[in-house]
């Protein structure tokens, strides 16, 4: 394959790819402006929001439920969170776990759950005709999950399991690892499957806990966007979740702009993987907020350096040297702020090749900036790659109740491609003074330590933990 | 988005032939075949370049250069030389990728409608005239060792199916993994690139699938203006090798530093399309299609021997193999989970599947055929998939009728034709013995 980016069988995903965590973008001025399709919005009585969209390509429908039910509010029981809303699905009043898996399973429809940092969520997809069925199983999954205690300790075990498991990957665990190290004790370094440490602490009890408060209709957003008449959804919606309440307080809310470690010196992470064949690494600093006024800007800067295959960093260490088979940069938003990353790997002996390299190019928007033949490149890059992000029901769905919490709204897309047209050079420049600092990289590197253990503490002050440790 | 419908008109789906009806096509001159799929949902086209071309074509020595190959596309040619394919498409608004399987080399194009005749001039004149730089060819040569480095690293599933694959065939070119091997990779030379391109890269040998915000006219002067006068080729040699029947179980152990056990087994079984293709897909569904399918259930859910468990049937020109993955809970040997992998297998073969069972896979083939068709990328994908693999992209609508048509028997029968143990091989992926044991 000639990059990475492209997924290739759904049921292969064993190897876990990290894509460039990049921007969009696009065209030649030119063509139709892209718009978000038309979409009613309200708030039910027990303070849901629900975005409906009609979208009838294809006969499905999808759904994403958001909830505030994230990482960040794991405490020292790390792995909270996750475990919540995987166990969402081990049972209703109505349902066992196996008779959710098979109802569904035989319509060809889906139930999932996922927990991210500050955000968890449900989504679903079916066919329209099957709605009935799939919401009496929905209704009950939100708004009644029983937590059946044996579930819960069989996909305890497995996690505890998969936690050792996912290490065999480094490029599945280097950026927890980064985040650990950026952020240090500050929730937004927590690991979203959490630590066998933390895992092993938490109870059934905590779940049940977690879910009264994490999961309740103020707060929280629904999208449900596909084949159907709005005002027929509108109905089904009311009826699926018009009377959910609380059953417990809801959560503590957490001052996420305080702690957050400031690094003025570089440091470096090494991370011993004593059987590594590559050295993966990650080169990054603090980042931007998702409702950052600059975020669409700076995607435009990070295409440049980062985000697509003749930027900076994949031309001179793929491209010009063959030293990785990827090299990229991209921004992670949070809601209070994020990290910037710049992420690559290559074989043990080109380590410090590549890896100066990386740093040397990222020096280049400093001594060099961005000239104009470049920046209008880059324009038309993300303009023209654009339109694809928000092409299916299921991505639809999914931005709207981003909006929903992240706090942007229709203009973000509908203005996307006029703000990308108004930057300048000097903007370009701007921004790159203002978020790119000179100083204070953090560097965390996995590989093998009796490789490179010598040479790493170049970048800064070094600390050296081993893969098998607990945690990040 | 803001579509117009396609498979659906007032909300009735149509027809297998009025859905196909949507797509039209031509043949150029030198006849490369070309399919079109008009779609205004998105202001946006996508390209792609099937060529009848991968791993199978070659031979001891060259092995993984149809991959090295699709990398060096991108490196070159007459009017656009080195690095200027990616930096024009990019400064166009377009983005590309590419990938190599067994059996094809397929490359991807997604842009903005406006840059479409930049990109046919950009896909001309690398299939008319590439140029094999030596300086790129050492620099890309670097690139997929990276490539297949950490794809080693990063996999245990690759790790183990590149091995037990070159044990469980004997014969046939499928016996390699479609980025070769690391001694080949580090020696071919510009020579084998040259031959190859003369030999796999003909108009005669490949079809262009082109979706999205177009008009058939427009797209059709284009193919005549830019890919018409390439010329077509001699075509390319058969592959002669047909693999022999396997007459006996073999094993395969191999070390890694894994926290558990990987267990992984193949069966040979028939070419994509062949009569027991339509009830092995059913069957592969049956086995690990969803946390309900027989596998999951059994060694995830309920005896929870495995951690996780798939199987995998490749899309194949030539006969294949059909595998079967897990990996081991804690404290569970790989003779247990092979074990436990068996006896699900065997009761399919005793016992065969229930109507309720075969109507599930049957219903999640039809949602799949839905969700194939949400993008413009996934839909180009598909039609070339069909049109290569089943000989006519219009049986990508037909199959929903096809799996309709297989019984619970055809389950059966075919289990019991393919899963047998004179038929298998199986891998262990162990952790390294430690010394004294």
């Amino acid at each position: 394959m000639k990059t990475a980016n492209a997924a290739t069988s759904l049921r292969l995903l064993v190897t876990v790819l990290v894509a460039a965590a990049c921007c969009s973008g696009t065209a030649l001025a030119t063509t139709g402006q892209f718009k978000l399709p038309e979409y009613e919005k309200f708030t039910l009585d027990n303070g849901l929001t629900v975005y409906l969209m009609e979208q009838h390509e294809v006969p499905m429908v999808y759904v994403s439920l958001l909830t505030p039910g994230g990482a960040i509010h794991d405490g020292d029981k790390s792995g909270l969170a996750f475990l919540t809303s995987e166990g969402l699905l081990f049972g209703t009043e109505h349902y066992t776990k196996s008779e959710i898996e098979e109802a569904l399973d035989f319509l060809g429809a889906s139930i999932q759950t996922s927990a991210g940092l500050e955000v968890a969520r449900i989504t679903a997809s079916f066919a329209a005709r099957d709605r009935e069925k799939v919401f009496a199983i929905l209704k009950e999954v939100v708004t009644g999950p029983t937590f059946d205690g044996e579930e819960f300790e069989k996909r305890k075990s497995r996690l505890l399991v998969e936690l050792a498991q996912v290490k065999e990957m480094p490029r599945a665990v280097v950026r927890d690892y980064f985040h650990g190290f950026l952020y240090g004790n500050h929730p937004y370094g927590n690991p979203v499957r959490g630590t066998p440490q933390g895992v092993k602490t938490v109870t059934v009890e905590d779940v049940e806990a977690f879910y009264s408060s994490a999961y309740q209709p103020s707060g929280s957003a629904i999208a449900v966007v596909g084949d159907f008449e709005t005002d027929e959804m509108k109905q089904a919606v009311i009826d699926l979740l018009g009377d959910w309440q609380a059953t417990g307080a809801p959560l503590e809310t957490i001052d996420l702009s305080r702690g957050i470690p400031r690094h003025k010196k570089s440091r470096v992470l090494l991370v011993d993987k004593e059987d590594a064949l590559e050295t993966t690494f990650i080169i990054g600093t603090r980042g931007i907020p998702r409702n950052n006024p600059d975020y669409i800007p700076l995607q435009v800067v990070n295409t440049i350096l980062g985000g697509r295959f003749t930027s900076w960093l994949n031309a001179e260490l793929r491209i010009k040297r063959g030293l990785t088979y990827g090299a990229h940069s991209g921004f992670i938003t949070n809601r209070v702020t994020g990290s910037f990353i710049v992420s690559s790997f290559t074989r043990t002996e080109t380590t410090f090749e590549a890896i100066d390299l990386a740093v040397e190019v990222l020096g280049w928007l400093h001594a060099k900036g961005i000239d104009e033949a470049t920046l209008e490149s880059a324009r038309n890059y993300i303009k023209g790659q654009y339109p694809p992000r928000f092409e299916t029901p299921g991505q639809l769905a999914g931005l709207l109740t981003s909006m929903f919490f992240y706090g942007y709204d229709e203009s973000f897309i509908n203005g996307f491609q006029e703000t990308v047209d108004g930057m300048t050079v000097e903007e370009a420049n701007r921004l790159i003074k203002k978020y790119f600092p000179r100083k204070g990289w953090q560097f965390v590197l996995i590989g093998r330590a009796s490789e490179i253990r010598s040479k790493a503490s170049r970048y800064g002050k070094l600390t050296e933990k081993s893969i098998t440790d607990d945690g990040y | 988005m803001f579509a117009v419908p396609w498979l659906l008109v007032a909300g009735t789906l149509l027809s297998p032939q009025e859905a196909a009806g949507e797509v039209q096509t031509f043949t150029l001159q030198n006849d490369m075949k070309v399919l079109v799929l008009e779609d205004h949902s998105i202001p946006n086209v996508v390209t792609y370049f099937f060529w009848r071309v991968g791993s199978r074509n070659e031979v001891p020595g060259i092995t993984g250069l149809s991959h090295f190959f699709e990398h060096m596309m991108f490196n070159g040619a007459e009017k656009y030389g080195p690095k200027e394919f990616d930096r024009v498409m990019e400064a166009a608004g377009g983005a590309n990728n590419a990938y190599t399987t067994k059996d094809t080399t397929v490359y991807t194009d997604f842009f903005p409608s406006s840059a479409l005749e930049t990109v046919f001039d950009l896909e001309a004149d690398r299939i008319a005239h590439l140029a094999f730089d030596e300086e790129m060819i050492e620099s890309e040569r670097g690139v997929v060792l990276s490539e297949y480095t950490t794809g080693m690293e990063n996999s245990n599933f690759r790790y183990l199916n590149t091995y037990l694959t070159s044990v469980a065939m004997i014969a046939h070119p499928y016996r390699w993994s479609v980025l070769g091997w690391e001694s080949d990779i580090r020696s071919w030379q510009k020579e084998d690139l040259e031959a190859y391109f003369a030999t796999y890269y003909a108009p005669n040998n490949g079809v262009l699938v082109v979706v999205g915000d177009v008009s058939f006219d427009e797209v059709k002067r284009l193919s005549e203006a830019y890919l018409g006068p390439i010329p077509a080729h001699e075509p390319p040699r058969p592959v002669r090798t047909v693999e022999p029947e396997q007459n006996g179980e073999k094993r395969i152990v191999l070390y890694k530093q894994v926290t558990s056990p990987n267990v992984m087994l193949a069966y040979h079984v028939p070419e994509t399309g062949s009569e027991d293709y339509y009830p092995l897909v059913l069957l592969d569904s049956i086995l690990s299609e969803g946390n309900s399918s027989r596998l999951y259930r059994s060694l995830v859910d309920e005896t929870q021997r495995a951690t996780a468990v798939f199987t995998y049937l490749p899309p194949a020109f030539d006969p294949t193999l059909f595998y079967f993955y897990g990996v081991c809970s804690k404290d569970v040997s790989a003779q247990e989970l092979e074990e436990g992998m068996l006896e699900v297998v065997d009761r399919i073969v005793s016992e065969g599947v229930t109507d309720r069972e075969l109507q599930k896979a049957k219903n999640m083939r039809r949602i799949e055929l839905y969700q194939g068709m949400e993008t413009l990328k996934d839909k180009a994908n598909n039609l070339g998939r069909y049109e290569l693999f089943f000989g006519d992209y219009r049986k990508l609508f037909e199959a929903p009728e096809a799996f309709e048509r297989v019984t619970a028997a055809d389950v059966q029968r075919v289990a019991a034709k393919y899963l047998t143990a004179d038929n298998r091989t199986v891998g262990y992926l162990l952790p390294p013995e430690k010394e004294g044991e």
